[in-house]
């Protein structure tokens, strides 16, 4: 609900031409590798932003958001197979597979927006895990084998570049439906509920309403990601699509940003990224893992808000502290 | 229009309401005193939907209001402030109000429209000049207002004041006072509040409902209630009521 309802010409022009660079950017012949690594990027976008619906905007830290990206990546699979789609139908059906990981979080929503805090993150949190034992349990999602897709017959750079081009939309989208809602009556209505759900509703806010339907979006997104992940990797394994690290990443990357605005995750997710592939490049992924346990705790302690936030205050409000203490 | 009938509450052994009955009526302005302790803000509570009724029902304009979830009961037109009070901090005091606005009654198509709203409320409640602000900006008595201003956001047609005036200085009594005169004369809502200023109590209330360990003990014209020895004997003691 910030007082700016639109962006300036100049900066909207800005963004467009960035974002126009990006989209010509894997045409240009660079290395695939890069192509790659900005889809990672897109991705991780996505599904922080998407998180951020519900943990930032709502105050409920879902720790098992990645299961929503694996059952899009599986239900992607499984229409495939069942419906004998060929690769490009595939991708298409990622878009209900989205629908699948909604629905999924609307039923466990149910049960579990009931509970607050630390008690939310670890039903979540084992919401993931009973997922993933299942899927590798179930022959015929593949079990602990994985499960193959059809790739495009089409050269690698590509077809890595259709499937960057994909990823580019659903993280617009995505970062637009954010914004959106951060601006809307919905939205405000999720702040009122992450400042102090009993008085939001004691402002006849219908919290179990609200709270379900931010979770379901915010589980949409990452369904359609799982699906063209399925798509691009043509095959998945529990191991890839249900990874606990990822769930924790999401949380660190939207809080790293900033969770109270859509640009946070954004900031956070791509700054991350950059971090998390020179560690996995350089250092050992026992080492990463402690360098992000390290992260998650300055963050909270030191940047509760985000380092965008963080940096604001130090360089802007110093006048505003002085003022609210002279009053 | 707001009724209770034979309520009873207890938290675990605790007795906090016994048997109430209670009625506000359109456009009244009723006081509830009581020693602490004695189940005010529990009433509230429950009144409000955040407490289960053990026994009984409460009925508004009509209809059973018991047993619906919190935010069903405010949209129906019953608000209420907290007497810890309890602001969103992290959103400015516009912000707060503008909330309670777009969920409220006032039947507001968008945020700006909610918004401006919000800023009369904040005029009406003198908060204006500091829209801008949190409510950790504000001292007590400026949150205590902002209590009113979001609860009147929501359009109620009765609001549950839980001592709003409790510890101001006399001069923010008075305008608090007349604060309360206006709530029900400007915005025609009907005002029921808890209060332990006895005279914000004697010269604001058209009636006072006054409470004992969860038990009624008295309800009448202020006068009356404040002369009744049982009352005093809560307030004073038993030595007190004898002479
Ligand atoms: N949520 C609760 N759980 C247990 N006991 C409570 C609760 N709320 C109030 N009480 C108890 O009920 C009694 C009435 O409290 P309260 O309604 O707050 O009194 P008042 O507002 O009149 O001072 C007190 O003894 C208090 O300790
Ligand atoms: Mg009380």
């Amino acid at each position: 609900m910030g007082q700016d309802s639109g962006w300036s010409k100049r900066t909207l022009l800005l963004v467009i031409v960035f974002i126009s660079c990006v989209t010509i950017f894997p045409w240009l012949g660079p290395p695939v590798y890069f192509i790659s690594f900005a889809f990672n990027v897109f991705i991780y976008i996505t599904l922080a932003t998407s998180w951020n619906i519900i943990g930032g905007y709502t105050g409920y830290l879902s720790f098992g958001h990645v299961a929503f990206f694996g059952i899009g990546a599986y239900a992607a699979a499984i229409f495939g197979m069942w419906f004998g789609l060929s690769p490009a139908l595939n991708i298409l059906a990622s878009i209900p597979a989205g629908l699948v990981s909604m629905l999924l979080a609307i039923l466990v929503g149910y049960p579990c927006l009931r509970l607050r805090g630390p008690y939310f993150a670890v039903i979540t949190l084992c919401f993931a895990f009973v997922t993933e034992l299942t899927i590798r349990n179930l022959d015929f999602l593949g079990g602990a084998d994985g499960l193959w897709l059809k790739g495009l017959a089409l050269p690698i750079e590509v077809s890595r570049s259709i499937f960057f081009e994909l990823m580019l939309v659903l993280t617009l989208v995505t970062l637009f439906v954010a914004n959106r809602i951060e601006k809307s009556k919905f939205g405000s209505g999720l702040r009122a509920i992450k400042e102090d759900e009993e008085v939001a509703q004691t402002m006849a806010i219908n919290t179990p309403k609200l709270k379900i339907t931010a979770f379901a979006i915010s589980a949409f997104f990452p369904g359609v990601a799982g699906g063209l992940y399925a798509c691009y990797l043509t095959y998945i394994h529990p191991d890839i699509v249900f990874d606990v690290n990822v769930s924790i990443l999401i949380v660190l990357m939207a809080l790293f940003g900033g969770g109270a605005f859509w640009f946070g995750p954004l900031v956070g997710a791509t700054i991350l990224t950059f971090v998390n592939e020179g560690l996995s490049t350089f250092v050992k992924a026992e080492y990463a893992r402690i360098i992000y346990g390290c992260l998650f705790i300055i963050v909270i302690i030191f940047m509760p808000n985000g380092i965008l936030e963080f940096a604001k205050t130090r360089m802007v409000k110093k006048p505003a502290k002085f003022e609210a203490a002279v009053k | 229009m707001l009724k209770g009938t034979r309520i009873e509450k207890h938290f675990g052994g605790l007795k906090a309401i016994t048997n109430l009955d209670f009625e506000i009526h359109q456009g009244e302005i009723v006081g509830m005193i009581g020693p602490n302790g004695s189940g005010k803000t529990t009433l509230f509570n429950l009144i409000s939907g955040l407490l289960k009724l053990d026994t009984g029902k409460i009925e508004f304009e009509g209809s059973t209001i018991s047993g619906l979830a919190p935010y069903r009961i405010a949209a129906l037109g019953v608000g209420r402030t907290f007497q810890i009070v309890r602001p969103l901090m992290e959103l400015t005091l516009l912000e707060n109000v503008t909330i309670a606005v777009l969920y409220g009654r006032s039947n507001v198509k968008t945020v700006d429209m909610a918004r401006e709203i919000a800023m009369s409320i904040l005029t009406f409640i003198g908060l204006a000049p500091r829209f801008d602000n949190l409510p950790g900006q504000l001292g007590l008595e400026g949150r205590k207002r902002l209590e009113i201003a979001r609860a009147l956001g929501s359009k109620p047609k009765v609001l549950l004041l839980d001592e709003v005036f409790a510890g101001m200085n006399p001069k923010e009594i008075g305008g608090a006072i007349d604060l309360t005169f206006r709530i029900r004369d400007e915005y025609g809502v009907t005002v029921f509040m808890v209060e332990h200023v006895m005279k914000a109590i004697m010269r604001t209330c058209d009636r006072v409902i006054a409470l004992r360990n969860g038990m009624k003990i008295a309800d009448g014209v202020p006068e009356m209630v404040a002369n009744n020895p049982e009352v005093i004997r809560a307030y004073l003691g038993d030595n007190y009521a004898k002479n």
